[in-house]
């Protein structure tokens, strides 16, 4: 095993006097409530100390205690920010100890929300990230801006299909919720025509940008070796030259059908992070594109729709299932005992994994580079402290 | 961010890094003669689509101007938050809801209980509009909840239109099933059920385990 | 006595003038950048937000004026003055219109270059009297740019001048007469981009905000700062931002020349210096910032020897032409 994957990087003490100074809970760049403590020695952090804990909300306890009819709407407030895919995961996991099927229609409609949704999340992603790179007010903002436009162009489309802008209770088991409205193909479309042309503008942006390119190469390098042995997934492994992804690895929801690539980028610097996701998002508008021209008729949902609470009862079993989320492998851990209500849920938040990386790249460091590594870490805390 | 390969490589890079430069400032100039996006809202109405999930009501049958809630309490068992609560009045014809107490201010907006509302009685309303300076008033009473029912345009989903929807499709009994959306999409109060069996049976079924 | 009467009135004038031109400048940047981000900025105040910057004015002296328990008393209160007073100062030798200014001195650049790099004094006053390791980091951050910015500044501003052969800022102007200094071959336009490029990373404008950089020092020096310390800290910047664009008005694109009779000269200056100004708005929205030990690496490897080896080479040229004296 890589030895120098095992250890903590802490940089020998160099003379110079230490200051600890408190990127604390709040903090514009955070991305939401982490607490880091970093000890700087002049510019440079020497080592990092990470608080979690700010967002937990009790959710493995929440799925004990709410029955399978009603948890999906909860499931997608582990990671908010693409919650189709978080309640993926859930129902995904009582379907698989249920042993239910789930229809080929309803499936599709899965893939067509959660590529929606990867879409919408990553234009998420760019536009903090710069926004934490450039400041408030600069160009950082402009960056901002503009991913906040295309991604309410995503929200509008999900608000169509679902009625609601951000947590969706899509996803129910055995099921979609929601079929298409009329129309809502063509919108479709349109609309991933649109962004696609968009992206270019944010690649002329960022891409030759010497600016950029000097915060972001060779910032935040996460060995592939590392990568392995701390546990990253998504994007964070595959900048790092391991070519894993749930959807090629473990085809769920008929994956297996469409036909993608899975980008890999072998710096694992923050930049080969950037590129991997801004060729996911040209990957999922493909997906996209081919699930709307192959969608079968047919149900939404292998079960009637939802009469009662205690309507879904799985036999005694457990099971573990997990998707590719926008930000790595969520999965969910289900035992259930015949009854309504699972016995136990566990989460596996992709972000919680991911955030193990940071003792091991921060260190040696600049103060300024920490918020481009966290950035292009892209953690949701919903996720990490469920 | 100086060459090695001396005055060649520094005046290429130069030129990269003009041309990279000149290529970000291209963008945010021809950003800055497209139309800015600013919705001027709630000077310029908001277009809300036909299944928003807004404020929740409870509603009238169309034909007898009855109130359509039986008082089942389905949506008071399936709130994930526990927000809705309802008291049962039984009388010889019907069954009412006594009262009828929804805390707006923890709600979820999930659509659950307008999900399993056997009657078609509470509904969301094409609308998001209550902001109070007193929490207070976002305890909607029963009185209440009718009033908004009127006071706004419900959204298309309604219990009966979304379990339709997500049934696997049944032998067609003469009646049009709700597959994507149906054409009838425009919004209504909902049909009461009452003549239907499946109103008292509904609640029946609450207790029945599924397939 | 007169003399005195004179010149004080004037200077009370352009302190007007230079007070009303701040406030509706960071206007004007809003209304720019909200365009380049494809929304509006502000709106409602006023027609078209016109109010938006008296009412911010109003605001700001309403705001209570917190200081922090710990801060270290003169050096904390008095910063935003000692700040402020060499970005206002800078006014004083810019000539407007030919006999329109404070003070025309025969050492105008010299006076203005070594004056605008006096706010660094209350820089760091501001950064240490707030007892804050965000402001101390920033202030630090801040003493280290700014110094080293200030000599390819310094460098870039002095090719017109020694195209000229005066540092007298009128000279500098009526040079231009048949040919602006940015439109000089090769050595015009390069001194143009170098002394934006410093103009850029001495006002700590992005991408060379590091000082400031909202995500990671929440607004730096400035942190503990409310109320009517903190306009006095936001005047200071702007008018020295501003000032700035009218230096490179003067120097590089012709002052207050420009077609029409004499007295609209005033306001092609103001026109110039505007234009300068948005450029720099326009490069501020649209690059993300770069690292502290870059901007250093940047200045020191590649401006600092381009701007010397620029000021030479102008003063071969003007050697071998053997002209360039006006007095």
């Amino acid at each position: 095993m890589d030895s120098e994957a095992r250890k903590v990087i802490e940089l020998g003490y160099g003379g110079n006097e230490r200051l600890t100074m408190n990127m604390g809970p709040q903090h514009p760049s955070a991305h939401g409530v982490f607490r880091a403590i970093l000890t700087l020695e002049g510019e440079t952090v020497v080592a990092v100390d990470a608080v979690i804990g700010y967002l937990h909300r009790c959710h493995e306890k929440l799925g004990e205690t709410l029955t399978y009819v009603q948890y999906p709407s909860i499931a997608s407030k582990t990671d908010y920010v693409a919650a189709m895919t978080a309640e993926l995961a859930y129902v995904s996991a009582v379907e698989k100890v249920g042993k239910i099927e789930v229809p080929r229609r309803a499936q599709y409609l899965r893939v067509i929300a959660a590529e929606l949704q990867r879409i919408a999340s990553h234009c998420l992603w760019l536009g903090t990230w710069c926004l934490d790179m450039g400041g408030a007010l600069g160009g950082g903002a402009t960056v901002f801006l503009y991913c906040i436009r295309e991604r309410e162009l995503i929200l509008d489309l999900f608000e169509a299909l679902t009625g609601a802008r951000l947590l969706y209770g899509f996803h129910q088991v055995g099921g979609v919720r929601y079929d298409m409205p009329p129309g809502w193909d063509a919108k479709v479309r349109e609309t991933i025509a649109f962004i696609d042309q968009r992206i270019d503008e944010y690649e002329a942006m960022l891409e030759n940008n010497a600016f950029f390119l000097v915060r972001t190469q060779g910032v935040g390098v996460i060995s592939r070796a590392l990568a392995q042995d701390v546990g990253v997934c998504g994007p964070l492994i595959r900048g790092s030259g391991v070519e894993y992804d749930v959807r090629r690895a473990e085809p769920y929801s008929s994956y297996a059908e469409f036909d993608f690539k899975i980008p890999v980028e072998a710096a694992g610097d923050c930049y080969a992070r950037y590129r991997v996701r801004m060729a996911e998002f040209r990957e999922s508008i493909k997906i996209v594109r081919q699930a709307l021209d192959g969608l079968p008729e047919g149900a939404i949902s292998s079960r009637p729709g939802v009469k009662s609470v205690g309507q879904v009862r799985v036999a005694k079993g457990e099971g573990y299932a997990r998707v590719e989320g926008a930000r790595g492998e969520i999965g969910a851990y289900v035992v259930a005992d015949g009854g309504p209500k699972p016995y136990r849920l566990k989460w596996r938040g992709a972000s919680f994994s991911n955030l193990a990386v940071l003792p091991h790249i921060i260190p040696g460091h600049k103060v300024a580079d920490v918020v481009a590594i966290m950035g292009s870490v892209d953690p949701v805390f919903g996720e990490v402290d469920r | 961010m100086s060459s090695p390969n001396g005055h060649r490589g520094l005046v290429s890079e130069a030129l990269q890094l003009v041309g990279a430069v000149g290529r970000a400032m291209a963008v945010t100039l021809r950003n800055f003669f497209r139309r800015p996006v600013t919705v001027m809202y709630p000077d310029t109405p908001r277009p809300y689509p036909d299944r928003f999930r807004g404020l929740l009501a409870l509603t009238y049958d169309k034909e007898t101007g009855e109130e359509n809630c039986i008082g089942c309490r389905l949506c008071e068992y399936i709130c994930p938050p526990q927000v809705i609560k309802v008291e049962m009045l039984k009388t010889e014809k019907r069954n009412y809801a006594k009262t009828f107490t929804l805390e707006l201010y923890s709600c979820e907006f999930c659509e659950l209980c307008v999900q399993v509302c056997p009657t078609d009685a509470i509904v969301m309303m094409k609308s998001f509009d209550l902001a109070t300076a007193d929490r207070r008033e976002m305890l909607l009473d029963k009185d209440r909840l009718h009033a908004l029912g009127l006071q706004w345009e419900p959204s298309w989903a309604t219990g009966n239109r979304l379990r339709d929807m997500q049934a696997p499709p049944k032998p067609p009994r003469g009646e049009a099933k709700a597959d994507a959306g149906t054409a009838a999409a425009k919004a209504d109060a909902g049909t009461p059920a009452k003549a239907d069996a499946a109103a008292p049976t509904a609640k029946a079924a609450a207790s029945e385990s599924a397939e | 006595m007169p003399d005195l009467f004179y010149a004080a009135v004037a200077g009370f004038a352009v302190l007007n003038v230079v007070i009303v031109m701040v406030t509706y400048v960071t206007l004007l940047e809003r209304k720019f950048a909200a365009r380049m981000q494809s929304r509006i900025g502000p709106y409602y105040v006023g027609p078209h937000g016109l109010l938006q910057p008296i009412a911010d004015a109003i605001k700001l002296m309403l705001k209570e004026d917190v200081i922090p328990h710990a801060a270290d008393g003169w050096a904390y209160n008095l910063a935003p003055v000692v700040f402020l007073v060499p970005c206002v100062l800078i006014f004083a030798t810019i000539p407007f219109a030919p006999g329109l200014g404070v003070a025309d001195l025969n050492i105008g650049v010299l006076f203005f270059l070594a004056v605008s790099s006096l706010e660094i004094v209350g820089l760091f006053m501001g950064g240490w009297g707030s007892n804050n390791k965000y402001a101390l980091l920033s202030a630090m951050r801040a003493v280290n740019q700014i110094i080293s910015y200030d000599l390819p500044f310094v460098f870039a501003a002095l090719v017109p001048v020694v195209l000229t052969g005066s540092l007298q800022m009128s000279a500098i102007v009526s040079a231009q007469a048949g040919l602006w200094y940015v439109a000089y071959p090769v050595v015009g336009q390069l001194a143009f981009l170098a002394f934006l490029v410093s103009a850029l990373a001495a006002e700590n404008r992005v991408p060379f905000d590091i000082l400031e950089a909202e995500s990671e020092l929440v607004a730096g020096f400035r942190v503990e700062y409310s109320g009517m310390k903190f306009a006095l800290i936001q005047f200071g910047e702007y008018a020295h931002v501003i000032g700035t664009s009218f230096l490179g008005a003067l120097l590089f694109l012709g002052g207050w020349l420009g077609p029409g009779p004499a007295w609209l000269g005033a306001l092609w200056f103001l026109l110039k210096a505007m234009v300068i100004f948005l450029v720099l708005t326009w490069v501020r929205w649209s690059f993300v910032r770069i690292r502290v030990d870059q901007i250093l690496a940047i200045s020191w490897k590649l401006l600092l020897p381009f701007t010397l080896v620029l000021l030479l080479a102008t003063a071969f040229v003007m050697a071998w032409r053997g002209t360039g004296v006006v007095s």
